[in-house]
């Protein structure tokens, strides 16, 4: 509805010379914002008022973390390495090396020593450019994104159990939920809007229950919270639906004409009384009876989760799990009962939707499907692999091994992000050939060969989805600054002095030719798209699927289906020497490996990584509010500022991984999702002491008098 | 459906709607100062005030709900000149001309309300510049509670209260020791529906101020 005088009228006022609505490059709520520059900068950012997944309203990263932008230290010319030093280049001289040093790896060592990863942060577009990059013009499947560390364990159960690799239904199933149930997920802190519209339909009346080692924020405002050990979700999930099975919640009928496999998982479930359940999980059985209740016998509920359910060695099987629990109770496909994974960054889903992926083509299919792959090879006019490619910790192993080469690195820190940072240098350091391809120098430069500066999202123009599967339009709000370029033009460029011509004249030219390869975003087009966007599948003549489900599920046979999987214990557990648990996550006021927010004012509100610890271990370990402790973990170890809070329980700890000081993810192991490697950040196990062993209190001598 | 006419404009609307949300379906304009379709209806300002036929005396439109048959009048003289009134007050208090973009003096200037006849008393001026992002200028608030409503019913953060009363009412963020110290997400929701800029972007501020 219009209002009377804008609220947003400061879009149309002469303090700034260049204004455009785009979509939030932080995290996956995808808000639409409307920028405001003057003079080449950002002046200020605003929230949509008809934005579809923010309605008016912004976090703090996406309306004022915009400076880093025109940050001193951004990348403005191309780097080359010469004599082990990065030097500023030419374009022309940092595209020759490239084009040289790819070609000669190719000729030398063939395609697959060559390996690329497209960015979640970026566009589908660019995306999309680097998979025709690698797979066209370098001949390679070798080719992934980092929603491999993040998500993909989602994508998998979706496909799996459902058949399409996304959320259910929208945002505003959220207002019209009469329950809630949140696993993993802390949206208040990881996905700020989305989290003040769950907490308002709190206030509403729409009953939440937490689940999360942590008392997160919104556990205040609802009727149950569960505190699992960490790696438990599987045992929690397995007991609820124990629960709703023996209490007689089911909605039979959907079961009957909907799903199939429901008999082996009623088996499995029989194992999973509340009593066992709080064995594996230490939740009280009276706390998991009530959330099943609460959840079982509403009207309509809607599922939530995070990266708690998905950086675990089992995190696809919880998702799996998750949608048995809808599918038991009937929750799916109707208003007010989706199930919604909040993705981490912008593009988690689109990147991965545009094919980034060493197995699959854009839509999930699958590069040793013939047909699917001679309709690119058409499009393309190029000969393309049928062979899977490596995903980002096989590349890893792989360059160690010495069998892969060069790697081309566009918008991801690898050396910052991904787990077990000692392996990933070692591979780094292993690789002939780093191309990275970013706006700022960061740990992973340190290893490249040639940087190509590249534009951020308030600098480019292509599409987004978030996390409700809606396309998005992103526009620019500035300019790249000095010789940077957008990540489009770049790879197009490459691919074109590599011998393949991609024809595009912009973005919006391969968002076509996406469209017309693949069937589940046939209507998608930049005029369609328009200020709200459209949620896939897109018919062709542009009608959209806000709901997924509702009558049939996308599997052969159109029925939903029941996994029989059990509980099995996390890759990492807390013994004599480890006797804490360890969760890593992010906090409102940064975003990721902080490159960006770092270099923002949120770097004033919070300017370091805190490890958040009990009272009770605090004591017992002498650490005090404040002090400096050491956290090893069985591969590497940490120095960080403890925070005495009550938000965690005894037996855990937890901290951010914002800060390349901390470094965080030395700590991390191996460990990762069995289906897709997605890493095990979110169990390890750590020894904690303090730097320097003053008592934190004067120990009471018994009293012998 | 309930069927009004607004100006003579006949339009059909759902029962419960107002006569604000009426008259904006009719392409008719109300002023408002207090209102913001994010939030419940407030019905603080009186400045939305319309006349409708058989009413003894103008009805605030943004809380009022239609009802069948109203004829609503959006430039009936009496509210007219409670509405113009209304803002000459709320200016009469600020020590200075609230900056051209903002909803105020635009809705000042629409309705042709110049430099008030009334001398006196201003706002003293308070500015509190210490967030990295948000500016809180006390002299500017007029209580319109936009900011606090946002907090709450958009944002959930509960870190703006209304104080003080009278000439002193205005609004402070947590127990008034700022924002870093209050309950505050920095979500800036409160800057975005500030009417008169009392809240405001800092590096807005700074601008101009010409820093």
């Amino acid at each position: 509805m219009a209002i009377a005088i804008p609220t947003d009228v400061k879009t149309s006022d002469e303090r700034f010379d260049r204004t455009a609505t785009t979509t939030c490059g932080y995290c996956g709520v995808g808000c639409r914002l409307e920028t405001r520059a003057s003079g080449g900068r950002i002046v200020s950012i605003g929230p949509a008022l008809d934005g579809p997944a923010n309605e008016g309203h912004t976090c703090l990263k996406g309306r004022f973390a915009h400076g880093f932008t025109r940050s001193p230290d951004r990348l403005r010319t191309p780097l080359i390495r010469e004599d082990g030093e990065l030097r500023p280049a030419t374009w022309e001289e940092a595209l020759d090396r490239i084009v040289a040093e790819l070609e000669r790896i190719k000729g030398a060592h063939g395609a697959d020593a060559l390996a690329g990863l497209a960015s979640s942060r970026a566009t589908n577009e660019d995306c999309y450019a680097m998979t025709r990059l690698m797979r066209a013009a370098v001949g390679t499947n070798n080719i992934d994104n980092c929603s491999r560390v993040c998500h993909s364990p989602t994508s998998f159960a979706l496909r799996k159990s459902f058949g399409l690799s996304g959320a259910t239904g929208s945002f505003t199933d959220l207002d019209q939920a009469e329950v809630a149930l949140l696993l993993g997920v802390n949206p208040t802190q990881g996905h700020p809007v989305v989290g003040a519209r769950i907490k308002q339909a709190a206030l509403r009346g729409c009953k939440l229950i937490t689940i999360d080692p942590r008392r997160i924020e919104l556990a205040d405002y609802g009727q149950v919270h569960l505190a699992p050990r960490p790696g438990t979700n599987a045992a929690v999930v397995l007991g609820l639906c124990h629960v709703v099975r023996r209490d007689g919640m089911l909605d039979e009928g959907f079961i009957a004409a909907r799903t199939e496999g429901y008999e082996a998982l009623e088996e499995l479930l029989a194992g999973y009384d509340p009593q066992a359940v709080e064995e594996v999980t230490g939740i009280p059985a009276a706390d998991l009876e009530a959330a099943a209740h609460l959840y079982g016998e509403a009207g309509s509920g809607s599922l939530l989760w995070g990266l708690g359910v998905t950086e675990h060695k089992y995190g696809s099987e919880v998702v799996q799990l998750l949608c048995n629990l809808a599918m038991m109770t009937g929750k799916v496909g109707k208003p007010g009962s989706a199930l919604l994974p909040l993705r981490g960054q912008n593009n988690v889903q689109g990147s991965s939707d545009m094919g980034a992926l060493p197995d699959t083509y854009t839509a999930y299919r699958s590069v040793e499907d013939e047909e699917v792959a001679a309709s690119f090879e058409a499009a393309w006019g190029a000969p393309l692999s049928r062979r899977k490619g490596l995903t980002i910790p096989q590349m890893f192993d792989a360059a160690v091994a010495g069998e892969l080469k060069a790697m081309y690195i566009f918008g991801e820190d690898i050396a910052q992000t991904d787990p077990d940072t000692a392996h990933v240098i070692a591979a780094l350091e292993s690789l002939e050939f780093v191309v990275c391809q970013e706006i700022f120098p960061n740990e992973t430069t340190k290893f490249a060969d040639v940087v190509l500066p590249a534009s951020a999202f308030l600098e480019k123009e292509g599409t987004f989805i978030n996390a409700e599967r809606r396309f998005q339009i992103v526009e620019p709000a500035i300019d790249p600054p000095g010789e940077a370029r957008t990540d489009f033009e770049i790879i197009g460029e490459v691919c074109r002095r590599l011998g393949h011509e991609t024809g595009w004249r912009s973005p919006w030219d391969a968002l076509d030719e996406i469209a017309r390869l693949t069937p589940e975003y046939a209507g998608v087009s930049r005029a369609r798209l328009g200020r709200q966007g459209l949620q896939w599948p897109v018919r062709p003549d542009g009608t959209d699927s806000p709901t997924l489900y509702d009558t049939v599920f996308d599997r052969p046979g159109g029925r939903g289906h029941f996994a029989a999987l059990p509980y099995k214990a996390p890759g990492d557990a807390a013994d004599q020497d480890f006797p804490l648990i360890l969760v890593t996550g992010r906090i409102l006021q940064h975003y990721n490996a902080g490159t960006m927010t770092r270099r923002t004012g949120n770097a004033t509100l919070v300017d370091r990584d805190l490890l958040e610890i009990h009272p009770l271990d605090a004591e017992r370990l002498w650490v005090k509010d404040g002090d400096r402790v050491s956290v090893r973990s069985r591969v590497g170890r940490i120095e960080i500022e403890a925070k005495v809070t009550e938000r965690i329980e005894p037996g855990h700890v937890f901290t951010t991984f914002h800060f390349p000081e901390t470094r965080t993810n030395l700590l991390v192991g191996q460990s990762a999702d069995v289906n897709t490697s997605c890493p095990e950040y979110k169990v390890i196990a750590v020894d904690v002491r303090p730097m320097s062993e003053e008592p934190a209190f004067i120990p009471v001598v018994a009293d012998v008098s | 459906m309930t069927t009004v006419s607004v100006d003579g404009v006949e339009v059909e609307v759902a029962a419960g709607t107002t006569i604000l949300e009426a008259a904006q379906l009719a392409g008719r304009w109300v002023p408002t100062v207090c209102y913001d379709e994010r939030q419940a209806p407030f019905g603080a300002c009186r400045v939305c005030m319309v006349g409708v036929v058989g009413s003894p005396k103008p009805l605030p439109a943004c809380t009022t709900p239609c009802r069948d048959g109203m004829e609503i009048e959006t430039e009936e003289p009496t509210a007219r000149r409670v509405s113009r009134a209304v803002v000459e007050l709320v200016l009469s208090e600020l020590p200075e001309a609230p900056a051209p973009h903002t909803e105020l003096a635009q809705v000042a200037e629409r309705l042709a309300v110049g430099e008030p006849r009334w001398g006196g008393a201003v706002h003293r001026r308070d500015d509190d510049l210490r967030h990295p992002y948000l500016a809180l200028r006390h002299e500017l608030c007029i209580s319109c509670g936009r900011c606090v409503r946002a907090c709450d019913e958009v944002q959930g953060a509960f870190a703006l209260t209304a104080t003080g009363r009278g000439f002193e009412a205005n609004i402070a963020a947590g127990l008034d020791a700022g924002f870093e110290e209050s309950s505050c997400v920095s979500c800036g929701a409160c800057a975005d529906t500030c009417p008169t800029d009392a809240i405001s972007e800092i590096s807005l501020v700074k601008r101009l101020k010409g820093a």
